[in-house]
């Protein structure tokens, strides 16, 4: 019952007004951002279909390329400029790029069929203009993948009736065009598809982006509370009255524990939903051109065992931040030193995370062995090791987690059932004050 | 009448050779109160900290209502409460909420924490403001809950360290009188400390000073005024620490 009582302060402590308050309010955020980046993927859809053509050629070539387009189902704009300042007839034309057929294509289409060889003593190739505005720095900005389209569609007309004033039969003109047939295997872990690699890995960066995001969130947030909570009670001496209640001092390093973990559980799953919604309209980008059957095939996919087993990764992680922030949050003098104390745990998250985004890892030669050693490495790696079946490794990394989870538990007990809680305590800033003083006399 | 607590050659060394409390030695009967007086760092934070089983005597023993602080520390904190030195309470919750949070601590079921509530709701004299948040309450405020959280149980001996500091004379004055009427009205044991020795002399039965860690003079106010033939405490005090010194260099 006395444990009980203590659980539920705990968990109204860290479920604040505030607190839950913060946390729909990141969720909505999430789902709002996702909103607007579905709407830019949309935008970038929806211009595949459309192409903006200027034709400065007055010859049948260049109508016939035009309606080989048209014929092939894009929607054809036809714009007019009028000399070489792109900018402001963009921007008049409200259009993000054109493709421009200059005057002489007809004539060089006519130059290549006649063999006409240049001053180089080469055949010149036929030119034609491609402008396009950069609006932002952001890659959704920048996708305008209809006009890019149609640079290869005038390519391939072109072609066509290169190759059919060569007298080349059909059947010849599709072996020309397509010399090579591309079978392409792609081998994960110890099962094989047929499907390209590069569109894989696009899919793979999309949905491996969310579990660290969140894993990282998770451990920064769940540290930053639970050191709030503890520094807070040992500094208004709150702490002092509950350890001389007929309570033992383990229900109320667990009841602390227990709540937090309740709370950064809720919170995984909060951010988990949110960044899902947010990532939701990207991933089905890339994943709408691969078969959902082949990802399930090469075990792409996040299957419920798979989720399992990220899950009581990053559980662990979870528990070992927990214990280390209790630790270090009771040996904070004040809020200020209980912030700098938070730095170890900060830049033990931020390593694994920013290089888990860029490199393997797995592949790092001897520095992945100092990798290893940061146990969050683990969580981030997890879902990759999952996937590609490094099962040694995901156990290895989960008992290596397991051990320091004991080892930082025993202490925190220790800690809370010894003396140290009111006799050691780390204050950075004092130290600093104590240093410039010293300075401020020496320089005097 | 029955002691409460004994306190024998009670020490605590944090580093070697440095006492912060040194061969400490008293007693507390039922009913009575008591004070530790002394300056700041002598050391009675230290004694009072040891007793409520917060930290671990280096050498000698404490037993409180037959509990020694070394054998039984549990059986201990039944029979004590403890209110620190400037302390807080949790400022997200209402007096009235923090009051339940404690009973529920204290007590081992439901209708004896009711019961621990009323006594301090009674106690506290903060009416309605007890639905208020403590985030919202005065220095004067807090201290009167927290004291009476820590008699709401009527323990065997209550335990307040500096239970007056940084209040104003009006609360100072509320909150000793609040201590002597527990006393007489339901037998309870305080062991208090202080550094303001006027206000000491006021509220205690007996007083201990201590000083660098050693309990230098034991007995009741008027008694040590007479022995030391000066007219309140803090000549006592000053009378006992300077007659220590010369025997020290002696």
């Amino acid at each position: 019952m006395k444990f009980l009582t203590l659980l539920k302060k705990e968990l109204r402590e860290l479920l604040s007004l505030t607190t839950i308050l913060t946390l729909i309010g990141s969720v909505v955020l999430l789902i709002a951002i996702g909103g607007v980046m579905d709407s830019a993927v949309e935008e970038a859809a929806s211009s595949e279909g459309e192409i903006v053509i200027c034709n400065k050629d007055d010859g049948a070539f260049s109508d016939a390329v035009i309606e080989s387009l048209k014929t092939a189902g894009y929607e054809v704009k036809e714009v007019e400029l009028t000399d070489g300042d792109y900018a402001p007839q963009l921007s008049d034309l409200e259009v993000e790029s054109v493709v421009i057929i200059p005057e002489t294509f007809s004539s060089s289409i006519t130059d290549v069929l006649a063999g006409k060889l240049g001053e180089d003593g080469k055949i010149a190739p036929v030119d034609v203009e491609y402008v396009s505005k950069m609006t932002s720095l952001s890659a959704m900005s920048n996708v305008d993948a209809g006009s890019q389209m149609a640079l290869s569609a005038i390519e391939s007309a072109v072609k066509s009736v290169v190759y059919a004033n060569k007298n080349m039969s059909l059947a010849e003109i599709e072996l020309i065009e397509a010399p090579v047939n591309l079978i392409e295997t792609t081998v994960v872990g110890e099962k094989q598809a047929e499907a390209s690699s590069m569109l894989l890995s696009s899919y793979s960066m999309m949905t491996g982006m969310i579990v660290p995001i969140v894993i990282f969130v998770l451990i920064v947030y769940s540290s930053q509370m639970i050191m709030n909570a503890v520094s807070t009670e040992k500094i208004d001496k709150t702490l002092e009255t509950l350890l001389t209640a007929p309570v033992s001092r383990l229900s109320v390093l667990m009841a602390k524990m227990v709540a937090a973990t309740v709370v950064s559980a809720l919170f995984a799953v909060a951010f988990m939903v949110g960044f899902n919604n947010m990532m939701g309209g990207m991933t089905d980008m890339v994943s709408g051109e691969i078969d959902s059957a082949v990802i399930s095939e090469l075990g792409l996919n996040m299957t419920t065992g798979a989720y399992v087993l990220l899950g009581l990764q990053m559980f662990m992680s979870l528990l070992i931040t927990l214990a280390v922030s209790l630790i270090l949050g009771a040996l904070a003098k004040d809020a200020k030193s209980s912030q700098t104390l938070m730095m170890p745990i900060m830049g033990m998250a931020m390593v694994p995370y920013m290089l888990s985004m860029f490199v393997s890892i797995n592949d790092m030669g001897p520095a992945k062995w100092i990798m290893y050693a940061i146990p969050y490495t683990h969580t981030f790696i997890a879902q990759e090791n999952v996937i590609f079946g490094n099962m040694p490794l995901y156990f290895g990394g989960l008992i290596y987690q397991a051990i320091l989870l004991v080892i930082c538990m025993t202490i925190a007990v220790r800690l809370f059932m010894s003396d140290k809680l009111f006799t050691i305590t780390f204050n950075f800033g004092e130290k600093k004050n104590k240093y410039a003083k010293k300075k401020s006399l020496f320089s005097k | 009448m029955a002691k409460v607590l004994e306190v024998k050659e009670l020490s605590k060394q944090y580093k070697k050779g440095v006492y912060a409390a040194n061969k400490v030695s008293f007693d507390i009967e039922e009913g009575e109160i008591f004070a530790l007086i002394g300056p700041n760092g002598a050391g009675k934070t230290t004694t009072i900290r040891m007793i409520s089983t917060l930290l671990q005597a280096t050498e000698g023993d404490a037993v409180v209502a037959g509990h020694s602080i070394l054998t039984d520390p549990k059986g201990v904190r039944e029979c004590i409460t403890y209110l620190p030195d400037e302390a807080g309470a949790y400022k997200t919750m209402t007096g009235k909420q923090y009051l339940e949070f404690m009973a529920g601590i204290f007590a081992n079921d439901k209708n004896t924490a009711k019961q621990y509530v009323q006594n301090a709701t009674e106690m506290c004299g903060l009416g309605d403001r007890l639905s208020d948040k403590i985030g919202s309450y005065s220095r004067g405020m807090i201290r009167k809950l927290l004291l009476s959280r820590a008699v709401m149980s009527r323990p065997k001996l209550a335990i307040l360290d500096e239970p007056t500091s940084g209040l104003d004379i009006i609360n100072a004055l509320e909150i000793r009188r609040m201590i002597k009427e527990l006393a007489a009205k339901y037998g309870m044991s305080f062991l208090l400390s202080s550094h303001n020795m006027l206000e000491i002399e006021f509220v205690s039965d007996r007083v201990g000073i201590i000083a660098k860690g050693r309990l230098l003079e034991l007995g009741r106010p008027n008694e040590l005024k007479i022995k030391h033939n000066v007219g309140n405490l803090e000549e006592v005090f000053e009378r006992v620490v300077k007659d220590n010194e010369i025997s020290d260099l002696a």
